[in-house]
């Protein structure tokens, strides 16, 4: 059996590992919480709650946070909607063309976002679409979809044919049966997929900074790189704004890790 | 630990359509109305814009006036200039710090570590994960405070006597990429060492004593049970941080701008500087593609590596 | 029915219908060029208050003390004036706009007064696109013909097509007049028992002075690239002459980047970091945060521009002084500069009359007054200023700049890729990354491809 000595050397390394993982995070925190230096040499203990509010003030995050938050909202529901019932179609349909659609749609999970916002800016911009909300959500919609398809699929796939046949001879049509049935069977499965869909949402940096150019349609994570840029004097400001863009997907992240963690072990490529 | 569930059809994983081996399903014709949504959204918003990539990147063009047909002329400033070159070079170099070294890290300590059931893993788990989430520019603020001349990992260094290893790490010609990617093996080491535990753990113990009776060594049941045992989340890991290197932007943008000199350009920050800086969209959108065929040819050798063996 | 009859056609009209629709060429379709047309003279509304209600959306870079003190103030003046007319603030550092302003105004609700860097990385592109609105209408009808001298004008001027740079229509004003000199600790230099060095030989005895002494000579930061413009530019401003560095920067043709003088100016750069007078590690310091350190006492001198002086006249009071470049080899203390970023309106503005009010309410008298209170150098008439301290120093060398015709253009201006190609081979030179030589022929090489020469 396994020693003493071993398994104490295994929490040790796992203890180290867990520790560089949380030094950025908490070097952030701590900085945030502290004064400025090139303000005052005070003491970087006394904590400073304040630099949060002033943070929010200056860096204008009350409306990149909106920004994000809309769109957000925008691709998961969009995305959710039609990746249950295209993965409905291709986990319990049979029809002509449905294999090599459903992989045409898969290699969408592996086309970097490079490949696409440089001639989708343009082409946008041609119909006068740039800088407005759908610029910025319908690519992304268009990504998460990709995954959530194969998700989707995969769920229904593995869902019990005998609970789809026991609705169908209750009279459920196929509409019925994956709103009624299927889908409240599957609400782990659509919860993994509504969490991932979010994260990469929030997160997004490129498609955001190509489509949108004004201001109210800045996201999050934008109006921190920017906000780095013009804050020139000390570091806590910066590092308070940062912790308040991060918050909201760490906060969803510490409730439903395993959904996170499920979703990346499973779903893999994005 | 959770045993990973499902792990038969993970996307990285994902075969060749080698018959029906599920249930073949009802035929329906009212499948294309319920595929519709979808189709259409990847249509527009996937294939038609890499279509219209692959087109533009024949062209050169400022992105205002008119452009004028070119040829391959774009793929062979790709090939020879040396700044975009040396993109592609950079992004290899990544995947060293951001694929390689966590999965090896990763493999070698999951290995380890299996041999002992651990409890409270959950909270391990949890906290080794979290780099995955936070968005990567605040991971590049956090990563920038760390690497200033006067920031935490020189006082380290200082502190311990190697005063001569302090340096100002975003700015020095040797260590900027290195510095940059090890932000990268931050964020995918817990990712690996997730991955593999959740894998090894289905590993039953049987084959290891059995192994042992037949006088095996660490070295040998490692390589003759872990190693092929895991062989899906190996394919798994490197996908993900395999891509994830290739597709680095926010950290670059935030962290060095590419800099000192060009040391730290990486393709998609080419794409983005000459399409929208540099008013050369048609090199733009030829280092996009040549982008998006290494993913693909990384992601498919990947997978067939993964699934060779495990049938 | 069957949808289709076989699985290659299917993919055969996929794709066919996908080029068809791909069928046009990149730009054949864009802009649809609905850009209003310049107005007369005659038809420019310049009483702002009959506009009506509108939101102008102004892009500054006005992000440092000074200057944002400044024009929070003019914009607060402004709506004060004209009720009818709410100004919608975007503010950047320098490098964030260079990054987005180009999306921004190809796009149709572009912003509608803009900060566009007049050189032709910039407003020379953006010019050749027809991005930007020509202002000689609003320029007769306001009086800014008058209000601004031919040298401030031509440095914002561009022929129509944008090939031609310092003539033609004008594209853009500045607020304030712009030099990247020398700062110095007057403490440091004090106890050095210097005086602030007039030549060359001068600054180098002062470097290594400062160095025995253990001071950091020159405090520097590199690691946003641009800085090493005015570096660069500060040290060839001792070793070549005004002419030569006019047509390489302007993009003229006429003279050579590997001109002995050059090869001795990025020679004499190289020993500098040889020697060690640069602060340790300047390619990985932050711009902002050099000039903090400076501030507080790490480094005898430090090259920056007029753009600090608010900054580090409150962190330094009067322990800071400034002066033109040491005088080289011209014997002239030839200094970079011109004009601060100046403002244009974009050709997709839907309220040009209102932009051109705005920038004229920002660049008149009271303006001028306005920018120089918040501790800046005004672009005109900064005779008329009472200033002391540091910024009376600063207008000291503006004025003998401007009397002695001292000013010579930075470094980028001269094409329209030569920013990237100049910021990272600075970075090379003084990284000890590339040779003077090679430093040079990179710089030679675009500048003869652009100008022909």
């Amino acid at each position: 059996m396994i020693s003493r000595g071993e398994r104490i050397a295994n929490y040790a390394v796992l203890a180290l590992f867990a520790a560089i993982a949380l030094f950025p995070v908490l070097l952030i925190l701590q900085t945030a919480l502290s004064n400025d230096a090139i303000v005052s040499d005070g003491p970087a203990s006394s904590f400073n709650f304040q630099n949060f509010a002033d943070a929010w003030d200056q860096g204008h995050f009350a409306s990149y946070m909106r920004t994000s938050v809309v769109v957000a909202i925008l691709v998961v529901g969009l995305s959710t909607v039609i990746s249950v019932l295209a993965g409905y179609a291709f986990g319990t349909m049979s029809f002509r063309g449905s294999e090599v659609i459903f992989y045409l749609i898969l290699l969408g999970i592996m086309v970097p976002a490079e490949a696409l916002v440089v001639a989708l800016y343009f082409d946008l911009r041609a119909l006068g679409l740039t800088n407005t909300l759908v610029a910025i959500v319908m690519p992304q919609v268009a990504q998460s979809t990709a995954f959530g398809t194969f998700w989707m699929r995969a769920y229904f796939r593995t869902s019990s044919r005998e609970v789809v046949e026991a609705a169908h001879i209750d009279g459920a049509g196929h509409w019925r049966t994956l709103w009624q049935v299927l889908v409240p069977m599957g609400r782990p499965a659509v919860t993994t997929m509504v969490v991932l869909v979010f994260m990469w949402t929030w997160n997004e940096f490129l498609i955001p900074l190509i489509m949108a150019t004004s201001e109210n349609l800045r996201t999050a994570p934008l109006g921190l790189a920017f906000f780095q840029g013009q804050y020139t004097s000390g570091t806590a400001l910066l590092a308070a704004g940062a912790t308040l863009v991060a918050l909201p997907v760490v906060v969803v992240y510490l409730f439903l890790q395993r959904h996170f963690i499920r979703g990346m072990v499973e779903g893999a490529v994005k | 630990m959770t045993p990973v569930q499902q792990m038969a059809t993970p996307a990285a994983t994902v075969r060749t359509p080698s018959g029906r081996r599920g249930r073949p399903g009802e035929p329906r014709r009212v499948a294309y109305l319920y595929i519709l949504p979808a189709v259409a959204v990847f249509g527009l918003f996937i294939l038609y814009p890499l279509i219209r990539t692959a087109q533009f990147s024949l062209y050169e063009w400022d992105g205002l006036g008119a452009s004028s047909w070119v040829g391959l002329a774009n793929y062979q400033a790709v090939f020879s200039e040396p700044q975009l070159r040396g993109a592609f070079v950079h992004a290899l170099v990544l995947i060293v710090f951001y694929a390689v070294v966590p999965v090896t890290l990763g493999l070698l300590l999951a290995a380890t570590m299996s041999r002992a059931l651990l409890r409270g893993l959950g909270f391990f788990r949890v906290v080794l994960f979290l780099p995955q989430v936070i968005p990567m520019v605040v991971v590049a603020i956090a990563w920038r405070q760390i690497y200033e001349p006067e920031g935490p990992l020189n006082d380290l260094l200082r502190f311990v006597g190697l005063d001569s290893l302090a340096r100002p790490w975003l700015g020095d010609y040797a260590w900027a990429l290195p510095s940059v990617g090890i932000v990268g093996t931050w964020v995918g080491t817990g990712l690996c060492l997730v991955l593999f535990l959740a894998g090894m753990a289905r590993i039953p113990r049987e084959l290891y004593e059995a192994a042992r009776l037949d006088g095996a060594g660490p070295l040998r049941e490692f390589v003759a049970i872990t190693l092929p045992s895991v062989r899906g989340e190996l394919a798994v890991a490197l996908t993900l941080t395999v891509i994830a290197a290739l597709k680095t932007f926010d950290l670059v943008y935030v962290m060095t701008s590419g800099g000192p000199g060009t040391e730290t350009t990486v393709p998609s920050y080419q794409v983005y500087n000459n399409a929208f800086l540099l008013g050369r969209v048609g090199t733009a959108t030829a280092l996009a593609i040549v982008l998006t065929a290494v993913v693909f040819v990384v992601t498919v050798v990947i997978n067939r590596i993964g699934e060779r063996g495990q049938r | 029915m069957r949808l289709f009859t076989r699985t290659s056609t299917r993919w055969g009209a996929a794709v066919a219908a996908a080029l068809l629709i791909a069928a046009c060429a990149p730009g054949d379709d864009g802009g649809d060029d609905d850009a209003t047309e310049a107005p007369a003279a005659g038809d420019v509304q310049t009483d702002a208050s009959q506009l009506g209600d509108i939101t102008l959306t102004v892009w500054d870079q006005e992000v440092r003390e000074g200057q944002t003190e400044q024009i929070e103030a003019l914009n607060a003046a402004f709506e004060e004036a004209y009720p009818n007319i709410t100004i919608e603030r975007v503010s950047r550092s320098t490098d964030d706009l260079r990054t987005t302003l180009r999306l921004a105004l190809s796009g149709e609700d572009a912003p509608d007064v803009v900060q566009a860097n007049n050189g032709r990385p910039e407003m020379g592109q953006y010019v050749a696109s027809g991005l930007l609105t020509p202002l000689d209408p609003y320029a007769e009808a306001y009086g800014w013909f008058d209000r601004f001298p031919e040298s401030v004008r031509a440095l914002a001027s561009y022929s129509d097509d944008g090939a031609t740079y310092g003539e033609g229509e004008l594209y853009g004003l500045p607020q304030m007049g712009e030099i990247v000199g020398l700062y110095y600790n007057k403490t440091k230099l004090d106890a050095l028992g210097l005086e602030p060095p007039a030549t060359t030989e001068d600054f180098e005895a002062a470097l290594t002075a400062a160095q025995a002494a253990g001071e950091i000579p020159i405090q520097f930061g590199n690691s946003e690239p641009w800085a090493g413009i005015h570096e660069f530019g500060f040290v060839q401003n001792q070793f070549s002459d005004a002419e030569t560095i006019r047509n390489l920067g302007f993009g003229r043709p006429g003279s050579s980047w590997t001109s002995e003088d050059n090869l001795a100016a990025a020679e004499a750069t190289v020993s500098w970091v040889d020697s060690g007078y640069f602060v340790d590690g300047f390619n990985g310091i932050t711009y902002d945060s050099a000039w903090q350190s400076f501030s507080q006492g790490n480094g005898v001198f430090f090259v920056g521009g007029t753009w600090l002086i608010a900054d580090l006249a409150s962190a330094m009071g009067e322990e800071v002084g400034f002066v033109l470049p040491p005088a080289g080899a011209s014997g002239q203390n030839l200094v970079t500069g011109g004009i601060s970023i100046p403002w244009a309106i974009p050709a997709n503005s839907d309220a040009q009359d209102a932009a051109a009010a705005y920038i004229d309410f920002i660049t008149n008298s009271d303006a001028m007054t306005a920018v120089t209170e918040a501790g800046n150098v005004p672009v005109i008439e900064a005779d008329q200023q009472t200033t002391e301290g540091l910024q009376a120093e600063v207008f000291a060398a503006w004025a003998q700049a401007g009397s002695e015709d001292l000013i010579v253009p930075y470094l980028d201006y001269a094409t329209e890729t030569f920013y990237d190609t100049i910021t990272a081979a600075v970075q090379n030179l003084m990284g000890a990354e590339a040779t003077p030589q090679q430093f040079l022929d990179t710089l030679e090489a675009e500048y003869t491809a652009a100008t022909g020469s």
